[in-house]
């Protein structure tokens, strides 16, 4: 499925548009990106038409939803998520998220983040949020989960290959009683008053 | 793809799954003795939903399953999914059917000859996975093959009015070439 518009401050998930396929290409086939493991691979480089034939397969597909990350006018990334044990699902799992690097160090990527996760938590009322993709030199995605409120629960070790040599992975997971702890304030819609009249 | 015929200790072989398996195994899913922690007991059981999943696994590259064979008989099945060939990683999982043989160390013997043929066969790095912490059984077997803790993860699911957490482990190849040293063939 298609995600569709989640506002954050500076960026908003919106749903993805034809006019992002050519990014998707060019960031499949950037090494920066690339780099990051599993979480920054969605799909190795291709031909436009397989592009499209991806992202047909990916609005027919109900266990994951995906978004673009546009910030102002500018297309900055995308995000992906997997619903664990669909369709009884009550666990995400972060798939893919990216941040162009040409638009990285705005804050971007943790205030989409956060945005994200009003849309897991305060919106579709999921128990808990896992992802298994994050390799252990990836500072900058760490912070991100760190500072939302993830907790590292696993180590795995030399996981992801790259660079001629294996590096580690973590492991993080955050459940909704502590995204609520944390970010009460974070509500898609305000609340509604008493019903005084029907 | 489907794995070989791999011959094992006290009457425990892993073998090329045929479809008749897979229905049974699937069948016995859906039993309470088998799935406390397994799944919601519940697929599509209809006989094309079997062929169709049956041949998705055996074109399927990145994978290889086996049945669990224990005196000639199916009982189970194992296998390597979702292979990674260049980090040489994948991610195993197991299912015992017959309730009534458990204990019996037939889990332990189709573990260790799956982990074996990572090794010697797919000239694996890594093989990884997650099991119920309470599954004391297949943990077991898993850490008689070598698996270690690399991670808990609290409150990964609930039944019957209990949270279960999940244990996650990984095994290496033995670091001495000589733990995995097959002897040549002698020919003929």
């Amino acid at each position: 499925m298609f995600g569709g518009t989640v506002r954050g401050r500076t960026s908003t998930l919106r749903v993805p548009a034809d006019a992002d396929l050519d990014a998707h290409r060019r960031w499949a086939a950037d090494m920066r990106i690339r780099r990051a493991g599993p979480i920054g691979r969605w799909h190795e480089p291709a031909a436009t038409a397989t592009w499209k034939e991806r992202w047909a397969e990916q609005a027919k597909d109900k266990t994951s939803v995906m978004w673009s990350i546009g910030a102002g006018d500018a297309l900055v990334g995308y995000a992906r998520i997997r619903f664990e044990g669909a369709p009884l699902a009550e666990i995400l799992l972060l798939d893919q998220f990216v941040i162009d690097p040409d638009h990285a160090r705005k804050g971007y990527g943790f205030d989409a983040a956060l945005a994200l996760h009003r849309w897991a938590f305060d919106f579709m009322h999921l128990r808990m949020s896992v992802t298994d993709r994050i390799a252990a030199d990836d500072a900058g995605r760490q912070r991100i989960l760190e500072k939302l409120g993830y907790a590292r629960f696993g180590h795995g070790h030399a996981v992801y290959y790259r660079d001629g040599a294996y590096v580690d992975q973590y492991l993080y997971q955050m459940d909704r009683d502590v995204w609520s702890e944390r970010w009460a304030d974070e509500r898609e819609y305000p609340p509604l008053g008493d019903e005084t009249a029907r | 793809m489907f794995g070989p015929v791999l011959k094992g200790a006290n009457g425990v072989s892993l073998r090329t799954p045929a479809l008749d398996d897979r229905k049974l195994v699937n069948r016995w899913m859906l039993e309470p003795e088998t799935s406390r922690f397994w799944g919601g007991r519940m697929m599509d059981v209809r006989d094309e939903a079997f062929a169709e999943r049956h041949t998705k696994d055996a074109d399927d590259p990145n994978s290889v399953n086996w049945s669990i064979a224990y005196q000639e008989e199916t009982v189970g099945f194992t296998g390597l999914f979702d292979i990674d060939w260049i980090a040489r990683d994948c991610e195993s999982g197991i299912f015992i059917g017959r309730s009534d043989l458990y204990g019996q160390g037939i889990a332990s013997e189709a573990v260790r000859l799956r982990t074996e043929f990572a090794w010697r066969e797919l000239n694996l790095h890594r093989v990884h996975n997650w099991i119920s912490l309470r599954n004391r059984g297949s943990r077991r077997a898993n850490e008689k093959a070598g698996y270690t803790q690399m991670g808990l993860m609290p409150h990964y699911g609930f039944r019957s009015g209990q949270w279960y957490d999940d244990w996650l482990g990984e095994v290496f190849p033995p670091a001495r070439s000589a733990g995995i040293f097959v002897p040549p063939s002698k020919g003929g």
